[in-house]
This record gives structure tokens, sequence and C-alpha cells, in this order.
């Protein structure tokens, strides 16, 4: 029992899922039930561009207190061509329970290719979206316990789409989204920066006469600062979240990844 | 062929008036027309031979084995009509499978052999089937004692009640020959197809009965040249159709083969096959030298 | 009234007489010929469990170890117990947990294993690699988990990958799975993996460990481990994988044992001072 003492441990973590199994108060023996789900840490974002859309990802991967390995990818390329996923324009990250993410990316993947060998062409991010969210949704009652975050191109306009779900399906299209262990540390500084919440013309007075900035969307330099600038600072107040930083550029030339190391303590 | 256009030897579930099961008998000339077929149950294990022959020169030399591993330990060759063949060893490799998941344990070549001569039989009980066009040689080596239960992590007591008495050994070379009629035996050398009366005649000359020949008993590397040969001479009857010799042996687990059954090494079967036409070569040159006389 | 919450809602058994199960279903567990009386049932806990496994890659191949004690609970049951098991002349599998799931899943392998030898065994014949294998297993886990019918394992696959090099990940009865350098399962995550981590803090490093430096690392891990993990003994089976295929020895002693840093350890149970 003693091999499997690290799961009692991530189960009672302060931070760990709010769904614990439950606890026994009661002095009798304790059950040891078997609950299928764990938290396995990290965080995840994307924001989308004029051009453009990334997803970005920490590649930690936690038990409890442990760190399990320093790299895990959460990101993951839908479509494209053989195991490689070749020629691929949609990016999805998946961050909570990692076996279910795992299983859920080999999902979409198998639907996304089976829809080009139906239909002779690539799916659109908007169908493929809709699919992600049924292929949830039919879990709704043992659910992928994961938050995900699709992220493509717009087929009709050529800008940048992204779309996040909670894990029974809900999901909704963005400019910009957290998710994850450090989801609440993140957000509202991509809140602030992204869609200019709490930000007004400078030159405008106080009172009702403030005028709130417009959102507008951002250069890819400005987006790479950004989510570099997200990444540490989550690192520097999250325990969950470190090691290395991975980036996937969308644009209608395809896909580019980009790795910047985090700090691994 | 008497017994045609009496009626008796359309169906299998009918027997003839003198006791015959047409159908069977049909099967059995199926067998006869295939490659030689043959097997030789060694001192220290068993080999397999087959004349494959070459049906179009279009064919891959050395590519689509026929002779099969059933399980780790077991060999089958088989002479007649392929594809019933690979239906038999498709069969015998699940009854090994579903022995191992009932036993935790390899099944023995005896018990293999019994459960594929009952299937086999049961092709010529049935109106809507018809027996299997093939002669199965299954041989195979039954592990020693030492092996344990699959799946087991631990040695067992070392000493006292449950422990292991020194010396005592199970297991050894086997081989069976399963005909049409779904009859099998266990020999010492077994040959089938077009060539098998010759092979027999080679087979019988050779020391292969532990109670006669004790210690004399052919070794497995001997056989592996006896087999090469015998297939050869098989062969002289039908020269003018090319053929490849494919030959496999098994072993104790502390012989060559570890007791997996495999192919013979290249080396090893080259040599038996230069041998094989050497000696060939040699009989060639007395015939020639007797009729000059 | 019962305050017990889990019986709010039901009928009282004192009334209605006990839960009447004979409507069930028959078990669906195999060669069950039991009259419906129960419902299916799944294993909720291990029962007789080994502790963790530790493997290291180096530059041409992958150590791992694992002790030969097989628990019940707090007792130690069986010492000789082998939790390597080798697959292939590519891959071995070091299992932690149930030890009765392990034999279960070790009849799964040897079954694969006869398969993949029906094309022929011969050097020229592609086997089944170390990342083919874990990936088989990590699917097996998480189907379990997913029946509510959990494998209680965790274990780690090491070997050679498609190109003949090193390749080590983790896998569980939740059907997580995770790759590294380093690996341990069970208590080694806590103490060996520290101790690992120093020698092998990246793959870079691990391209670079000689298999002399990774045996003695892992050696002295298992020292460690038998030293503070209550659930280890000092007999382990240890298995280098590379090119040359498994080696596994399974009869190691601990090497130089003491016990002498004993007392000098202060701050535990009923030592003040």
């Amino acid at each position: 029992m003693a091999a499997l003492s690290h799961h009692h441990l991530s189960s009672t973590a302060p931070f760990a899922f709010q769904q614990a199994p439950p606890q026994n108060h009661s002095g009798e023996p304790t059950q040891h039930a078997f609950y299928p789900y764990t938290d396995n840490g990290g965080s995840t974002l994307g924001i989308s561009g004029k051009t453009f859309t990334v997803i970005a990802g920490d590649t930690r991967s936690t038990s409890g207190y442990n760190i399990n390995t320093r790299y895990a990818p959460k990101l993951y390329p839908i479509g494209g061509q053989g195991p490689t996923h070749k020629g691929s324009k949609i990016v999805l990250s998946v961050v909570g329970f990692a076996a279910d993410g795992r299983a859920l990316q080999e999902r979409l993947d198998t639907v996304v290719k089976m829809y080009r060998y139906q239909h002779g062409c690539e799916i659109s991010v908007k169908a493929c979206a809709q699919r992600l969210s049924h292929i949830l949704y039919n879990k709704r009652f043992f659910p992928y316990y994961v938050q995900a975050i699709l992220g493509g191109i717009d087929e009709e306009t050529g800008e940048g789409a992204l779309y996040s779900y909670d894990p029974v399906g809900s999901y909704e299209r963005e400019y910009c989204r957290a998710a994850g262990a450090a989801a609440s540390l993140i957000m509202p500084f991509l809140d602030n920066q992204v869609n200019l919440k709490n930000q007004y013309e400078p030159a405008a007075v106080s009172g009702f006469d403030k005028k709130q900035l417009v959102p507008q969307p951002l250069e890819r330099p400005q987006v790479e600062e950004l989510v570099r600038d997200a990444f540490t600072s989550a690192v520097e107040r999250h325990i969950e979240v470190g090691d290395g930083l991975q980036m996937m550029f969308i644009t209608k030339e395809g896909i580019e990844e980009v790795y910047f190391p985090l700090k691994k303590d | 062929m008497t017994s045609i256009g009496t009626g008796y030897d359309l169906s299998n579930s009918v027997f003839s008036p003198d006791g015959r099961n047409f159908q069977v008998e049909y099967a059995v000339k199926a067998v006869e027309n295939g490659g030689t077929a043959i097997g030789i149950r060694c001192k220290d294990g068993v080999v397999l031979a087959l004349e494959k022959l070459v049906t179009s020169k279009l064919l891959k030399p050395n590519a689509n084995k026929r002779i099969a591993t059933v399980d780790r330990n077991i060999g089958v060759v088989n002479s007649g009509l392929l594809p019933d063949g690979r239906h038999f060893i498709s069969r015998a490799r699940d009854e090994a499978s579903s022995w191992r998941s009932t036993y935790k344990a390899p099944i023995p070549i005896s018990s293999l052999a019994n459960r594929m001569g009952a299937y086999v039989q049961a092709y010529t009980l049935y109106s809507s089937v018809r027996p299997f066009g093939i002669t199965a040689i299954v041989g195979g080596w039954d592990a020693e004692t030492e092996v344990s239960v699959d799946g087991a992590v631990g040695s067992g007591p070392k000493i006292g009640s449950g422990g292991k008495t020194p010396g005592v050994k199970e297991g050894g070379p086997y081989l069976y020959m399963i005909e049409p009629s779904g009859l099998y035996w266990g020999y010492y050398g077994a040959a089938t197809g077009k060539g098998r009366q010759a092979a027999k005649a080679e087979l019988e000359k050779l020391k292969l009965d532990p109670k006669t020949h004790g210690e004399g008993v052919i070794t497995l590397e001997e056989g592996v040249k006896e087999a090469a040969r015998i297939i050869y001479v098989a062969h002289e009857d039908s020269k003018d159709k090319d053929f490849e010799l494919e030959m496999t042996w098994v072993s104790a687990v502390s012989g060559p083969t570890k007791g997996r059954h495999e192919e013979v090494p290249k080396a090893l079967r080259e040599e038996a096959e230069r041998l094989a036409k050497k000696a060939l070569e040699g009989e060639d040159e007395e015939e020639e030298g007797k009729m000059e006389e | 009234m019962n305050h017990d919450p889990v019986a709010w809602g039901r009928p009282r058994d004192d009334i209605y007489g006990s839960y009447n199960p004979s409507y069930l279903p028959p078990t669906r567990q195999p060669y069950s010929s039991h009259p419906p009386s129960h419902p299916t049932t799944h294993t909720q806990s291990p029962v007789v469990t080994g502790t963790s496994v530790l493997a290291l890659k180096f530059s041409t191949g992958v150590v791992i170890a694992a002790d030969n004690l097989a628990s019940y609970g707090s007792l130690a049951r069986f010492t000789d117990v082998k939790r390597l098991r080798p697959f292939n002349r590519n891959a071995i599998v070091g299992f932690g947990g149930d030890v009765s799931d392990m034999q279960y899943i070790d009849r799964l392998l040897l079954s694969l294993v006869v398969q993949e030898n029906y094309a022929g065994g011969g050097e020229s014949v592609t086997l089944m690699n170390a990342r083919n294998l874990h990936t088989y297993l990590s699917k097996v886990l998480y189907k379990r988990r997913t029946d509510f019918n959990p494998l209680w394992n965790a274990l780690l696959v090491g070997g050679l990958d498609e190109h003949q090099k090193p390749f080590l990940a983790y896998a569980d009865l939740l059907g997580t799975t995770y790759s590294a350098p380093s690996l341990a399962t069970g208590f080694g995550a806590h103490l060996a993996q520290p101790i690992m981590r120093k020698v092998v803090p990246d793959e870079a490093a691990a391209a670079k460990l000689s298999k002399e430096e990774a045996v003695k690392t892992i050696r002295e891990c298992m020292k460690v481990l038998f030293y503070r993990d209550a659930r280890s003994m000092n007999e382990y089976s240890l298995a280098v994988v590379d090119v040359r295929g498994v080696e596994l020895k399974e009869d190691n002693k601990l090497e130089a044992e003491s016990w002498a840093f004993a007392d000098q350890i202060k701050g535990y149970g009923t030592q003040t001072v």
C-alpha cells in the first residue's frame, strides 16, 4: 500500500480537486474506495489575434506535491497527416486529469481525421469546436475531467479562432482564456492586458465620463510577451506550474512551436 | 476406384456397405499430392522439414513460410491443401492459448495432438462439412518441471513439503502426426506428402528408438542433417520441379533453441543442404559406376 | 432518527426487513455460478502489494530495479517475488501495487509475446518496442479505471524505442502516463527521485550517463529506500536494457548495509532530544 500512498496525498492536498473522495470522520475503519480521477496540475492559455491564434501551456506534470516529470506537453495538434499531424491547423490544449486529456485528444484527432477521409477536405475550426463539445457532453455523467481550449484559424474571416470548454462541453468562442491550476492568477491579467478591462483613456475625466479603452487585436510579438509574462508570474505564485513553457502559434501557414524554459523550483 | 458411381462417396455422414468413409479417403488423396513433410524426434529435440514446391517463379524466395509455431515450444508442418493447413494452425493456436488461460501453463504436445485429433475427426462426421485435406505433423518440447506457472512471482519452498526433488525431470521431445480421419499417433519419425514412401524408408534406417539404441539415438544436429537429406531424397521422384527446403527445430531449454520452436539458422541449414546434395551425388555416382560395370 | 446520511431516504430494515437483492442480475464475474445475490463487485483496494520501482535512463539504455518483497498490509508476506518482468529483448516492465493484478498483466503480456512470435522470432522481424508496450499497457489500465474495475498497479516500462534509443515511462491504475529521464513509483517518488534527479536533471544529462554510473545510482537509491520504506526489503531485482537485450539479475543483496546512523536520528517518536 505504500506504493500507492502518494495517491492519498494527492487527494488530500489543499489545492487539488475540490471534489476529493469523501473523508471519514466517523471513527470506523476508512474504506479505501476507488476514485477514478486525479489532478495533474499545470496551466494553459490561449489568445487569438488578427491572423493567428496562440495556445500555450507549461510542461510540468504533478501528483500532489510530487513533480512527475518536467516535460509532459498539454498541447496537441489535431488532425493533419499521420501520427506527426503534418499540416494540422488546429491545436487542442487540455489541463486537469491528464489521462482523460489524452483520451479526449485521441478521440478528437480520430474524428478530425475521419472527417477528412469522408469529406475530402479539412474540418473547419467551428465544426471541430462543436464536435469537441459533443464529445465532452456525451460523457456528461462520467466526465473527462479537463478544461479544454481549442485554437485555429476561422475559415470565413482568416482571423484567429479560440474556443474554451468546461468538462461537460459547455463552450464559447473568446479572444482569450486561461485554464488550469493558475487560471485564477492568469485570467485577470489577460482581462486587463488583452480585453483592456479597467483601462481608460488617460486624458478622460473621472466618474461617468471615463472612457473604457476598446480592445484591438494584438500583434504577435506583443502576444508572445504577454504569454511569457503570464507564465513567469504564475510560476512564482503556483507550485504546480513551472519547468517549461510550450507555445503553439497557429497561422494560415500551419503550426509553429516555441519552447521557453521556466523555473524548475 | 470401384466406389465411384455407387453413391457412397458423396457424403461424409454415410458409410459405404463395407464400412468406409470415402470422403476421408479422398482427403488422403489430396495429401498425397502435397510436398513432402517430415518430422524427426531426436535425443535432444525435434526437427521439422518441408519440401516446399515452388509454384511460380514470381514468388519471393524464402518468404511465405509454411511451418508454423504454436504457443512458443511447438511446431506444425502439414502437407495437402494449404488453406486447410492454415485453418488447422489457427485452431491449434487457439487451443494452446485457451489451455494457457485455463491451466496457466503451456499445453503438453500430447494434449495438443489429442485436441487437434478430436477436432479433425469432427470434420468426418457431418454431411455439411468436408474432412481436412491435410496431414499435419506436430512436434515440440514439453518443458521440464522447473518451468513455473504463468505469472508466478515466487519460487516456492526450496525444501520439505512442496519442495523440489533434485534430478527429477519430466517433459522432453514429442512428435505426433494427425491424418484427415482424425487418427493420430506419436512417432519417432513421421513423413507425409508426395515423397512419404521414400522418406519413411530413410527414416526407418535412423537410430531413433531410445529403447533399442539408448544413448545412440541421433542428436538434434544430426537430425537436422538427416532431415535435409531425406527431403532431398524424397524430391528425387519429382526432380523437374523446383523446391525450397524449409526446416525448423525445437530443443530443450538448455539446448540451442532454449525450448522454443524456431527456424533452423541459415548457416546450419545451408550446411545441411550442402551435405544432402553431396550425399545424393554420391548415390548417383555409385549408380553410374554400377551401370558402367 | 438515524443520523447517518447514507441511510436517509432508504426503507428501514426494522420495518421492511433487509434489502432483498434477488431481482439483481447474476454477478458477471467469470466462472461464477452463484444465484443472483450481489451486484457485480470490483477491486476497491489492493491486497498483496509490492512497493517502489525505480528506473533511470543512461546513454544507451535503461536501468530498472524493484525489491523482491510482496507485503500483506504491514506483514512482509512473500520475500522472493519477482516484480521485474521482461517482455522481449527491447523492453521490461517493473510493477508496484497489487501483486495479483501484476500476475494478470504478466499473463496478458505473455499471450502478446506468443502472438508476436508467430511471425517468426528472427533478427529481421520487428518486435514490439518499449514505447509500443507502454502505450498498450496504459490503454489497458485506462480502460479498466473507466470501467471502475481498476488494475491496482503503478508500473514503469523501460527499454528501447523504435529508434533503439532509451525509453522510460510510467503508467498507473488511473491511466496516468508520463515520461522522464528518471522515474520512481510509490515511496520512491519521495525518497529516490531527488537522488536520481541530481544525477540526471534532464535528457541531456541522461544521454551522457554511463551504464556503471546509472547502476551505482540505482543501487544507492535501493539502499535509501530499504532504510526508510517500512514495506521494503534488502533483496532486489535489477535489470539493464540496452541494444544487447535485457540483462536481469533477481537476487541482488543490499551492499554495505549499516544501521550505524540510526541512533543519530532525532526528532521522531518518543525521543525528544
